[in-house]
This record gives structure tokens, C-alpha cells and sequence, in this order.
């Protein structure tokens, strides 16, 4: 065998090899890759509730469902907020998942602090800032305005486990 | 020292090599001998694509449909993935096919190679049930039906037909428990028989080497592979074929390669350019669908029109089966040690007919499959709107009326008909004209005995289709009055 035919052979198995390793690969890649770039859906506003009709001095939890587009999924996701006011006019929102890994947390009524149950985070209930445990950073507050009366909340989740707050879909 | 020689030291990798890349290969091998090397490239490109697809797929019929479309719509490079896979699939079938008549032209089935031949034939056949299985996976109109059709096919098999169709669909009907083992099917079973198969295939490649060009092995050969001569025999040639200094790595491997990769752009290219079709969702209750199977099966499809009923399940049983019989049987019954396909005559006659006749049943099948642009209506009609057209014509309406020109003007002009009435109306007046026309109207009435309510509705969606210039987007408006 002519042994420049066959430098050529080798060649072009190296570059054939490589173009079709390319063109599946590429799509391939990008394809499962595609989730970990998405963009972060946007805050959506919430009516919390009737500003007048709420405790001042307790947290006050409140749920609602909203219409969600999970991936093909169109479906209704019950999520939730505390809601804490001094005054009963100037309202703190925090989201109801705990910065440190994701979990629903409550109110220990005796201590007056919020109370993780998975792995006992605490949190002071009037700033949100951490006073026990393992999480990273202070609760979640949420961008608040009153309308008509209306407590209206700037939904939205962020990365947990993590020092920073940082917004994801 | 290089990681190689690290390696080698400790793996002994250049026994493998020797046994593997740099081992002699006969003499003059074609590029017809890519062909298995490239069905195995296509293969590794659905396992890739196939998998980051299964990661997107929900296999439920209430979601299945929805995230095929989310894969569209919503994953990067996600319809170039799925195009990737759909084409993939289509070149499977052609290079399988291909590889597997380059086999059969050179003889290359026969001694030493008979086994290697049947499990060829069963890659084949798992190849088939991939395409059948993936078939359904998008739950489109398309899947939906030609499932349907190919699970009810296989119901027509005599004496265990009722317990083939209800384990193919996991009940007796087609749904949920049929998607989920379909399912299963193409993206676990299938694959670990195929890559079984595929493995045992190619260890008896590198046992027995490729086979060599048919001249090479008939010099002086006893008349029949099952002389006791042959085997000695068979051997010198073998080795005398090899001695033209051919390694299988880069003489072989490279020339694998380029042809690989020019498949591989070639589906990159379909797939960039066209996708993959996706229909609307299925739908059970649409009784106007008309299924076509994929293209592979369009020759079976052709022939099964042509056949009266009651040969069909004969017809559709029975030609694959035989095929697949006369492949399996093929080394057994074939023994002469002839290999040139030139001298052997009824290998190659078959051959002629099987494909003539395949390609003649599939040139039929496509030509029909155009959907056939009705010019009075403007797009393609549907099965009731084409039925009805036939009736329209069986009826001799056009003796009375004209539609766009053609016809007689005896009774009113019928080109925008589809404007000025209701489906309702339409029905009611072909039954009895009578009643809204009185008893000296010259129009029949078409209720039973002369149409059944069936052939009327489907002349009612024919008439109701004609809405004068195709596309003049005119929205009808219509005029009923019921007597």
C-alpha cells in the first residue's frame, strides 16, 4: 500500500471522525445543556390581602395558587408568604422557603422567631435576619405597595443555600 | 514516557491493536463494504440524540404530545435534535438495507459466515421493531393511526392473532398502557438486544475477517461449500487474499470513516433544513384521518390495496414472514460455492423481482400520496370531502348543476355553494328536497334507499368545501331556511 495514500487515510479518518463527532455532538450538547441557561422568570404581583384586615405585631401566613407553565405542564402551584407589620401600615414580606435549602418554614409562637423545620434555621420575625442555625443568608423579603387598600407582593423565588440573593425562575 | 506507552505497559495495548487496527484485510474491498460500518455510525448517532430526547419525553398519552412540542419549542437545538433522530432513523433502514444486499450480491453469507448472516438478519428485524415502536412516541395523528393500523395487522395473524395485538398494545386498546410499552421498548429492551446483537456481529467480523471480493475466492473451489474439501480450501484462498499488504487500520478504518461522515452531514443537513414532521395531536375519535406508514413500509402498504380483502391478512402476515423466512433459510439452502452474483442466477432474479417489485409498489405509494389539489376547492380535500367528490360524480349531479364551469345549467350553479349554506341545511336538503323545494322540485331526494346517511354526509362536506375562488378568503354567510 502506497504509504502516502495511507497518510492520507489516516488524515482523513481523523477529520472525518471529527466532523461527525461535531455535528451530533453540538446539537446534543446544547440540547441537555439548554435548562442550566434559561432566564429567570419575572416577579408577577400578588394581592396579599386587605391592608386594614391584617394583625399587626403576629406573622401572618398567607397562601395563594397561581397558573404555572411547568416545562409541558400547565398546572395550579399553591405557593405561599409571611407577612410581618409593626404598625399595621408598613408591611415585611418574606417568602415562605427557607434561604437555606428550600424547605416551608413557620412561626414558633412562644420563641417569636421562625423556625425551620429541616434542619432548624431560625430567623427573627421582624427582619428576617438569621439568629440560629445553618442558613446562609436572612430571609427572602419581597417588594411590597399598597393599592386601594390592597397589600399587593413582588412574587418571586431565589437560589437557595447560597450568601447572595439571587433571583431564579 | 507517554501516556500510551504508561498504558501499554500495564494493559498490553499493542497486542490489541495488532489484533485489532494493524491486522490484514483482503485485498480490493469496495465502498459497498461501508455500508455496515455507517449503519453502525447512525446507530451511535440515535443512542446520542436518542438519549438527550428521552431526558425531554414524557410517555404519557396526556403528555406526551406537549413535550415533544416543548422539545420544539422550548430545548436549544431541540427540533434539530429531533430532526437529527427522525432522519437517523430513515437512513438506518437504507443503510441496513444496503449493507445487507451487498452481503447477499457477494455471496458473503455463505461459509464461514452463516451465522454471522442470522444475526444480521435478527439486527434487521429489531432495526424494523425500532422504527415501529418510535413510530408512536410524538402521540400525533400520524403515530396515533399508523399504530392502530400496524397493531391491527398483526391481530390478523391466524390462531393467536387476539393475544398478539392485545400484548403489542398492553390491552385491548390502544392508549396509555400501549405509549408507556412502546415506550419502554424502543429506549430499553430494543437497545440492549440491538447492542447484543450488534456486539456478537462484530466480534465474528474481527474472528473471521471481511469477507474478501467473490473472484478472490472461486478460483479452484469444490462446486459446493458443504464438500469436505471447501473448508481447506476456503482457507488458502482466505489467506492468499490477504497478502496485498491492506491493514485494517488506516486502509479500512479511513475510507469507514469519510463514508460515516458524509452520511452523518447528510442527515445534519436534512434535519437543519427540513426537522421532523409533527402532526396535530392524536385524536381517537377522528373518523376522516387517513394513516400512512413510514416510507419502508409504503411497498407493503401499496400491495395490501391492491389485494382483495379477503387476502389481506395473508398478504400483510404473510410477505414479511416469508421474506424473513427465506433470509433465514437463505445459508442453509444456499450452498453452492459460486459468489459472483453474475453466476448465480436465481439469487439474482430474486433479487430483480424483490426489488423491482418494492421499488414499483413504492414509486405507486408515493405517487398516491401526493395529496391531490382539488382546483374547484383549492387545497387538498379530506377523506369524507374526497369520498363525497366521488359521489358527486357517481350521482351525476353534474348532469344539473356546474360546479366552477363544469356542468350542465339545468339546475342552480353549486361554485360557491359552501358560502350561502350550512353544513345543517345542506344535509337536510340532499335527504329530502321535497320538503324545501315541494313536490315538482326536478332535484332527488337522496335519503335511504338511494344513499345511506353516511354517503349524505360525506356529499354534504363536498358541497360545503366549495366556497367559490380558492383562497379569496371570502367568510360564508350563510341563508338556511328550514321548511
Amino acid at each position: 500500500m502506497n504509504p502516502a495514500r495511507r497518510t492520507f487515510l489516516k488524515f482523513a479518518t481523523a477529520v472525518s471522525s471529527a466532523l461527525s463527532a461535531g455535528l451530533v455532538g453540538w446539537p446534543t450538547l446544547r440540547a441537555f445543556l439548554s435548562p442550566a441557561f434559561g432566564k429567570p422568570a419575572g416577579e408577577r404581583w400578588i394581592k396579599a390581602g386587605e391592608v386594614d384586615q391584617m394583625e399587626a405585631g403576629v406573622p401572618i401566613r398567607v397562601d395563594f395558587t397561581e397558573t404555572v407553565r411547568d416545562a409541558w405542564v400547565e398546572g395550579r402551584v399553591t405557593r405561599g408568604l409571611w407577612l410581618y407589620s409593626e404598625d399595621g401600615s408598613e408591611f415585611t414580606v418574606y417568602n415562605s422557603r427557607c434561604t437555606h435549602l428550600g424547605c416551608s418554614y413557620g412561626f414558633d409562637k412562644e420563641r417569636k422567631v421562625f423556625h425551620c423545620p429541616c434542619h432548624h434555621g431560625l430567623f427573627d420575625m421582624k427582619t428576617g435576619a438569621v439568629v440560629g442555625g445553618p442558613p446562609p443568608r436572612g430571609l427572602d423579603t419581597l417588594e411590597t405597595k399598597v393599592e386601594d387598600g390592597i397589600l399587593m407582593v413582588a412574587y418571586r423565588d431565589f437560589r437557595e443555600g447560597v450568601a447572595d440573593k439571587i433571583p431564579v425562575s | 514516557m507517554s501516556l500510551y506507552q504508561w498504558l501499554d505497559r500495564r494493559l498490553d495495548l499493542s497486542s490489541v491493536r495488532l489484533a485489532l487496527l494493524d491486522r490484514a484485510v483482503p485485498e480490493r474491498l469496495t465502498w459497498w463494504h461501508t455500508l455496515g460500518s455507517a449503519t453502525l455510525a447512525v446507530f451511535v448517532i440515535q443512542v446520542v440524540t436518542g438519549i438527550v430526547l428521552a431526558t425531554f419525553y414524557s410517555p404519557s398519552p396526556d403528555h406526551a404530545y406537549d413535550s415533544i412540542r416543548y422539545i420544539e419549542s422550548q430545548v436549544a437545538s431541540g427540533g434539530l435534535l429531533r430532526g437529527m433522530h427522525h432522519w437517523a432513523a430513515s437512513a438506518m433502514v437504507v443503510l441496513l438495507i444496503g449493507h445487507l444486499l451487498r452481503v447477499f450480491a457477494f455471496g458473503a453469507y455463505k461459509y464461514p459466515r452463516e451465522a454471522n448472516w442470522l444475526i444480521g438478519v435478527g439486527l434487521f428485524i429489531l432495526v424494523m421493531a425500532f422504527s415501529f415502536t418510535g413510530y408512536l412516541l410524538p402521540w400525533d395523528q400520524k403515530a396515533y393511526w399508523a399504530t392502530m393500523v400496524g397493531t391491527s395487522i398483526a391481530g390478523t395473524t391466524p390462531v393467536i392473532g387476539g393475544e398478539l395485538v392485545a400484548l403489542l398494545r398492553g390491552g385491548g386498546d390502544l392508549g396509555a398502557a400501549t405509549l408507556s410499552r412502546f415506550y419502554a421498548f424502543h429506549v430499553l429492551w430494543l437497545p440492549f438486544g440491538l447492542g447484543l446483537l450488534i456486539l456478537l456481529h462484530l466480534v465474528l467480523v474481527i474472528r473471521q475477517g471481511i469477507a474478501a471480493r467473490p473472484g478472490a475466492m472461486e478460483a479452484g473451489a469444490p462446486p459446493r461449500t458443504d464438500d469436505p474439501a471447501y473448508p481447506a480450501h476456503y482457507d488458502q484462498a482466505y489467506k492468499r487474499s490477504k497478502q496485498g499488504d491492506v491493514r485494517f487500520y488506516p486502509d479500512i478504518v479511513g475510507k469507514d470513516a469519510i463514508a460515516s461522515a458524509v452520511i452523518v452531514v447528510i442527515i445534519f443537513g436534512l434535519a437543519l433544513a427540513f426537522g421532523a414532521p409533527l402532526e396535530a395531536p392524536a385524536d381517537p375519535t377522528d373518523s376522516s384521518y387517513v394513516p400512512m406508514p413510514e416510507w419502508y413500509f409504503l411497498p407493503l402498504y401499496q400491495l395490501l390495496k391492491l389485494v382483495p380483502g379477503r387476502f389481506e391478512s395473508a398478504i400483510a402476515v404473510g410477505v414479511p414472514g416469508a421474506l424473513l423466512f427465506a433470509m433465514i433459510a437463505l445459508p442453509f439452502f444456499d450452498r453452492r460455492s459460486t459468489r459472483n452474483l453474475l453466476r448465480r442466477p436465481v439469487a439474482l432474479a430474486s433479487l430483480v423481482v424483490i426489488l423491482g417489485g418494492s421499488g414499483l409498489l413504492l414509486g405507486a405509494a408515493l405517487r398516491e400520496r401526493q395529496p391531490i389539489v382539488s382546483p374547484e376547492v383549492g387545497r387538498p380535500l379530506s377523506s369524507m370531502e374526497r369520498a363525497g367528490r366521488a359521489l358527486y360524480s357517481s350521482q351525476k349531479c353534474n348532469d344539473c348543476h356546474a360546479i366552477a364551469g363544469q356542468g350542465e345549467d339545468k339546475g342552480p350553479e353549486l361554485t360557491e355553494i359552501g358560502l350561502r349554506h350550512s353544513v345543517a341545511w345542506l344535509h337536510s336538503f340532499l335527504e329530502d328536497a321535497r320538503r324545501f323545494r315541494g313536490d315538482t322540485t326536478e332535484m332527488p331526494s337522496f335519503g335511504p334507499p338511494t344513499l345511506s346517511h353516511q354517503q349524505i354526509e360525506e356529499l354534504t362536506q363536498y358541497l360545503a368545501s366549495l366556497r367559490g375562488k380558492p383562497g379569496s378568503g371570502i367568510e360564508p354567510e350563510y341563508h338556511d331556511t328550514f321548511p
